[in-house]
């Protein structure tokens, strides 16, 4: 009774109070660049990083290309239409899907924000007697800081992912969307399992896993309520469509009696051949699996005469600023199936590691996500922690154009005058230099002259950065201009 | 205003962002298959299902397939198992009866489950697998060991055709299942240092016994 009535304060608590909320989904985008730094003198972190994204984005190209090149881009081609033309009929896909979902059992419920996303949880689990919660890898829990919410609430949430236990146990969040300790070495993880879950002593990988195992199993017995991701909504089956390697999504939403699925609203899907071939496009792209070992779909709660399933399914479809950036030109953004591959490609996650983005998405998709999510003014570092090598666009499953994307942000920065000042100050030089042809050649002479007499060791000011890991460029003697003119000279004079 | 309403509201004031866009005609079958005999989907099958490591026995008759269970069960007095209505071998109740092999269904203490399979698919060695009345979904999940018993006419070249096959049937009776299962492999994570280990949570041995 004394239970009830303090769930009964925290659910009342929550909904009047959002900050709960704000201090879970803290954005840090802004120390990117400080960030990025303390990670690359990390030498474990370095390590980790290296050998995970290295090893997935070999298997991915495999397994993308194994039938041959155009194979493979056909694929994507078509992953690409699939997603595009869902997004295009979202509104009535959502409403096709809602109707099946309740035509099979399956309760709807939406969420404009974070703050009413966890409300709906919490008043679920008040409903339901819920003390403990058991659950399984969703971005979009971290997105709306669902833990803590429960946390608050004095209910019990374990993560059961491997992974995301071991970011559990650390206090962390994850670091990689798919592989969320990649940032871990072996080492750092054994120990922190022996200090946070008196794991009897060991270094071998099989003893960790099968000690988590045990661990987690009883506590899987005994939660109340399982909450889940979704990788896709089904609309012309009302499923929901899971993907995973370990086995915790399906006893999440198997064990307990009653299963949430938080997911957003983009995860659209029209038809079930659609389906088909995004659930095998998109553990190619993530893992190089042909499958995952899972391929998992939830049509509502057990029916009459099972004696396992939930008997209670729930849906919450997230917001959450979704419907916003979907009147912008970064809709594109949204058909996003949360692959990983961007993140193994991008030489800038390679070496800054995920925590330095700031916020729950990181790599390339998460520069673009997070200021759309979270404002552009609190991550305006992210649209420039890209070479725009164009690598992420290139393995994107769904071909979506991140470059294009980050330039517009850069663009929109500019714009609004959240620039930084000393590369503002050096692009109206720069402009200034390259409007007319004499002040561009002026310019010229002076570099080769000065660069040619003074043989600096490092450029000066703020144009050292690019002399501090580089050889200094030397202009040549002469430019390409006045070695053509010298040359169409001779020419002449040879014809003639 | 609904959260509801508040968001299908904008969503349909917002200018569509793809309209040039068209679904596929036709969707490209993800794994191409150019042999489509019993023999051929056989063949592949057992080799897709090996290589993401399953134990494949290739058994002709009931009695032989009675066997590889037994001895896979070992000294183990109780298994979680489907109901036999649901595993396509004649005899295996009563050869576990006469084992005295207790047939439970969700005792989450057992080494062993014992399930059917509702299809297999060939490209890449999946089984898929509904839940229902005496289909439980733990037998194929909660023991370390999993034993799925299939007939080789179960198996279809691949996902897509499955679907197809559902869809030609009535989705409405794929929807009646609370929960369809598209197993490839026994349970695996690479989350510690990429490295390999199987029997994460779910089973960390695979047993197909191919009739």
């Amino acid at each position: 009774m004394h239970t009830d009535f303090f769930l009964y304060i925290c659910v009342i608590c929550v909904y009047l109070c959002p900050i709960l909320e704000r201090v879970a989904m803290k954005v840090q985008s802004k120390n990117f660049i400080p960030a990025a730094r303390i990670a690359i003198n990390d030498v474990d972190l370095q390590t980790a990083v290296a050998t995970g994204t290295d090893s997935a984005f070999t298997k991915r190209q495999a397994a993308m290309y194994a039938v041959s090149q155009e194979h493979g881009q056909t694929l994507r081609q078509q992953a690409a239409a699939i997603k595009r033309y869902a997004l295009n009929n979202l509104p009535e896909l959502l409403e096709q899907a809602e109707a099946n979902m309740q035509a099979n059992g399956i309760q709807v419920l939406w969420a404009a924000d974070a703050a009413e996303a966890n409300r709906h949880v919490l008043e679920i689990a008040q409903r339901h007697d819920v003390r403990s919660v058991v659950k399984s890898k969703s971005m979009v829990t971290e997105e709306v800081g669902l833990n803590h919410a429960l946390e608050a609430a004095s209910i019990d949430v374990l993560e059961t992912d491997l992974g995301e236990y071991i970011v559990q146990l650390g206090g962390e969040t994850p670091s990689h969307i798919v592989a969320p300790i990649v940032h871990k070495t072996k080492d750092s993880i054994r120990d922190l399992l022996i200090a946070k879950a008196d794991m009897p002593p060991t270094d071998d990988v099989n003893e960790m896993t099968r000690f988590a195992r045990k661990t987690l199993r009883q506590k899987f017995l005994a939660a109340d309520m399982g909450v889940s991701g979704g990788n896709f909504i089904l609309a012309e089956t009302g499923s929901i469509g899971l993907v995973m390697n370990e086995g915790n999504g399906r006893m999440v939403t198997s064990l307990p009696r009653v299963h949430v699925a938080l997911v957003g609203i983009e995860k659209m899907v029209p038809t079930v051949a659609d389906y088909a071939l995004l659930t095998q496009v998109l553990p190619r792209s993530a893992t190089g699996q042909q499958l995952a070992v899972y391929t998992h779909l939830v049509n509502g709660p057990r029916q009459p005469g099972e004696t396992d399933g939930p008997e209670h399914v729930y849906v919450i479809l997230v917001d959450n600023g979704r419907s916003q950036i979907y009147n912008t030109d970064y809709a594109e953004a949204l058909a996003c199936i949360r692959c990983g591959a961007c993140l193994n490609g991008c030489p800038v996650y390679q070496v800054a590691g995920g925590h330095a983005y700031g916020w729950v998405y990181s790599g390339p998709i998460g520069a673009v996500l997070t200021p759309l999510f979270t404002g552009l003014e609190n991550a305006s570092p992210l649209p420039h922690a890209s070479t725009l090598c164009g690598m992420c666009k290139q393995v994107c499953p769904v071909d979506i154009d991140i470059p294009r994307m980050l330039l517009d942000l850069r663009h929109e920065l500019v714009q609004r005058g959240q620039s930084d000042a000393v590369w503002n100050v050096g692009m109206k030089a720069w402009a200034f230099g390259n409007r007319s042809p004499g002040r561009f050649v002026f310019g010229g002479k002076v570099a080769a002259k000065a660069t040619n007499l003074l043989k600096p060791k490092s450029l000066p000011g703020p144009l050292g950065g690019w002399t501090r890991y580089r050889a200094t460029p030397k202009f040549a003697p002469k430019s390409f201009h006045q070695l053509w003119r010298e040359r169409q000279g001779r020419d002449d004079n040879e014809q003639s | 205003m609904s959260s509801r309403d508040q968001i299908l509201g904008k969503l349909r004031e917002a200018k569509r962002p793809f309209p040039t866009i068209s679904p596929p005609a036709v969707h490209q079958a993800v794994v191409p298959l150019s042999d489509t005999s019993p023999a051929a989907l056989q063949a592949r099958f057992v080799q897709e299902a090996e290589k993401v490591a399953c134990v494949v026995h290739q058994v002709d008759r009931a009695a032989a397939a009675i066997a590889v269970i037994l001895q896979i069960v070992g000294q183990d007095t109780a298994v979680s198992s489907w109901d036999a209505a649901y595993i396509p071998l004649p005899g295996f109740a009563d050869a576990l009866d006469k084992a005295n092999i207790r047939r439970v269904g969700q005792d989450a203490d057992v080494r062993v489950g014992i399930t059917g399979v509702d299809a297999a698919l060939a490209t890449t060695g999946s089984l898929v697998v509904l839940s229902g009345n005496g289909r439980f979904r733990a037998s194929s999940l909660l023991p370390p060991v999993h034993i799925a018993v299939l007939t080789a006419s179960q198996i279809v070249p691949d996902l897509e055709s499955w679907w197809v096959a559902q869809k030609t049937a009535g989705l409405a009776q794929t929807r009646q299942h609370s929960n369809i299962a598209i197993i490839t492999g026994p349970s695996r994570t690479a989350d510690i240092a990429m490295q390999l280990v199987l029997g994460m949570h779910g089973p960390r041995e695979l047993h197909l016994v191919l009739l």
